[in-house]
């Protein structure tokens, strides 16, 4: 971690993003008071997370990446185990994430799937007032995902403070009012998806289908303000460059009475944006995925 | 009891119970060995052990290789196992105190070792019946120190061990040579010089004179009993330093 500066709003769902090393799992771990920071002001809930521990830990729930339980035990003794007097109750939790049937179940039995949910109960157990979910969806598949996002917004509706670490953009602009952008050690933007997309891919791609492209329409197409670039390859027409350039495109087709069947607009997203931040050079090049299309165009 | 140590120890019991081979080393091997070595020397009494029977000599020395088991391989195992897999990470950080797991594993240690201890006196009675014990205060002194002073040596060993195969390696390093020359090997009269020289500060061997010398009358064994409490007053405050979830 380097000058790291990070604040979650009590209340809030706050997603923490980055590449592979950047310093995410350090810094909750941090936060959780598992590793030491070696300088640098921190504070969880208004308690030190070295100092403080055993006073802040029972108000956080965690849901670790590269976590185990023993082998043997059963999932509805893990939660005798992790329950403190503050517990919620366990059954309606194993109810919630679809684990009721495996109560009996060992841990080293359970998919990987199933282990990832039962932390997930683990973490809401002890009704805790923050919660931090390391890969929270990891392995899960898209029901069960879509029943742990939806149980996340509950604890945000609840008023609980979620600090979700992540890979998956779609989860984090599903879920996350805010993102804490991070690479090597340090914060390098932050704010709402909305506002990163804005700042970090604000262009758009328009692609139609014409037989008989009038060539005028072409040139008229590269002079319109923020087009950067026209591709053509036989009769597939590709437009990079501002959002603005999706209406003149689709007027300008109107205005010509070439009005074609297929034509379609990528508009960039979370994940989009964050290649462009986090590789910015690249990603300026080549805003367009599908490379055997950037055939004979103005590149 | 809805205290951390309660419901590690309540989850850490059930384990045990629904898994008791792990326990073999610990149950078992002091066992087959007492029967083995304890009839290898007869039980006519031999001045090599002391001028008593053979067979008493080792149903006297054979609770602490328990002890000793139970320290140097068993514990060191479990708890870097655990450490390695992240299990003890995520105790810590579901708010489990930091020493709540390593003095769960002391009382379970605990717990384990006076089972195993009545299972070896059980097998021992028809076989070669148990010595009488000379001095039972000194004995029932000695012992639970030795069992204070071995479990936290094995908190120890699996607080600085890496991984459970490291853990496993060391610790039957440890455990065997200790075994050899400090309980359950030849006895100390037959031993060469350099081997007795060896063997007389082993943890292990101060242990066993502590106990063996009060059980079969042979000394009161006072500064046998001196070296255990330091020891393990020592080493539980080494575990306690270092121990962290």
């Amino acid at each position: 971690m380097d000058g790291l500066d990070l604040d979650v709003p009590a209340g809030d769902i706050v997603g923490l993003v980055g590449a592979n090393g950047a310093g995410k799992t350090t810094t909750v771990e941090c936060i959780q008071g598992l590793r030491k920071p070696d300088a640098g002001v921190l504070s969880v809930l208004g308690y030190d997370p070295v100092t403080q521990a055993e006073q802040l830990r029972p108000l956080v729930g965690s849901q670790l990446q590269d976590s185990a339980l023993p082998d043997r035990l059963r999932v509805s003794e893990s939660l005798d185990l992790f329950a403190t007097s503050r517990a919620r109750d366990g059954g309606e939790l194993l109810e919630q994430f679809g684990l009721a049937q495996g109560r009996r179940s060992v841990f080293s039995s359970l998919s990987g799937g199933e282990r990832q949910r039962l932390f997930l109960v683990l973490a809401l157990l002890n009704a805790p007032r923050l919660v931090i979910l390391d890969e929270l969806t990891q392995g899960l598949d898209p029901a069960a995902r879509r029943n742990v996002w939806a149980a996340v917004r509950q604890l945000h509706e609840a008023g609980t403070t979620v600090l979700l670490v992540t890979h998956e953009m779609d989860e984090a602009e599903a879920l996350c009012g805010r993102i804490v952008v991070m690479h090597a050690g340090r914060v390098i933007d932050a704010g709402t998806p909305a506002e990163l997309v804005d700042r970090h891919a604000s262009w758009a791609t328009v692609r139609f289908s014409l037989p008989d492209l009038p060539a005028p329409l072409l040139e008229e197409l590269r002079q319109f303000n923020g087009v950067r670039d026209v591709e053509r390859m036989g009769t597939r027409v590709t437009v990079h460059g501002s959002r603005r350039i999706i209406a003149h495109v689709g007027a300008a087709l109107v205005r010509w009475g070439s009005v074609p069947d297929d034509l379609s607009v990528h508009v960039p997203d979370l994940d989009d944006a964050l290649l462009s931040l986090l590789e910015p050079e690249p990603a300026a090049e080549a805003p367009v995925p599908v490379r055997s299309e950037l055939v004979g165009g103005r590149r | 009891m809805n205290t951390a140590v309660g419901r590690l120890v309540r989850a850490e019991l059930r384990l045990m119970v629904r898994d008791p081979l792990v326990l073999t080393f610990v149950f078992a091997f002091p066992i087959v060995t007492m029967l083995i070595i304890g009839g290898a020397f007869g039980t006519a009494p031999d001045p090599a052990f002391d001028g008593v029977n053979p067979a008493h000599w080792y149903v006297a020395s054979y609770l602490t290789v328990v002890i000793a088991a139970m320290g140097l391989v068993m514990l060191p195992v479990h708890l870097a196992s655990y450490r390695e897999r992240g299990v003890l990470r995520r105790f810590a950080a579901a708010g489990f105190p930091r020493w709540s797991f390593a003095i769960a594993e002391l009382l379970i240690g605990l717990v384990t070792i006076i089972v195993a201890c009545g299972l070896l006196l059980i097998v021992a009675v028809p076989v070669y019946g148990i010595p009488s014990v000379h001095n039972w205060w000194r004995v029932a002194v000695a012992l639970p120190l030795g069992a204070v002073a071995f479990v936290s040596l094995g908190v120890l060993l699996g607080s600085l061990l890496p991984s459970a195969r490291s853990a496993q390696a060391v610790g039957l390093l440890l455990f065997f040579p200790s075994f050899l020359l400090g309980a359950g090997g030849p006895p100390p009269h037959v031993m060469g010089s350099a081997v007795r020289t060896v063997a007389g500060p082993l943890p292990l061997t101060l242990l066993t004179n502590a106990v063996r010398e009060p059980w079969l009358g042979l000394g009161p064994a006072t500064g046998w009993v001196v070296a255990v409490a330091a020891l393990a007053l020592a080493l539980t405050v080494l575990a306690a330093r270092r121990t962290v979830l």
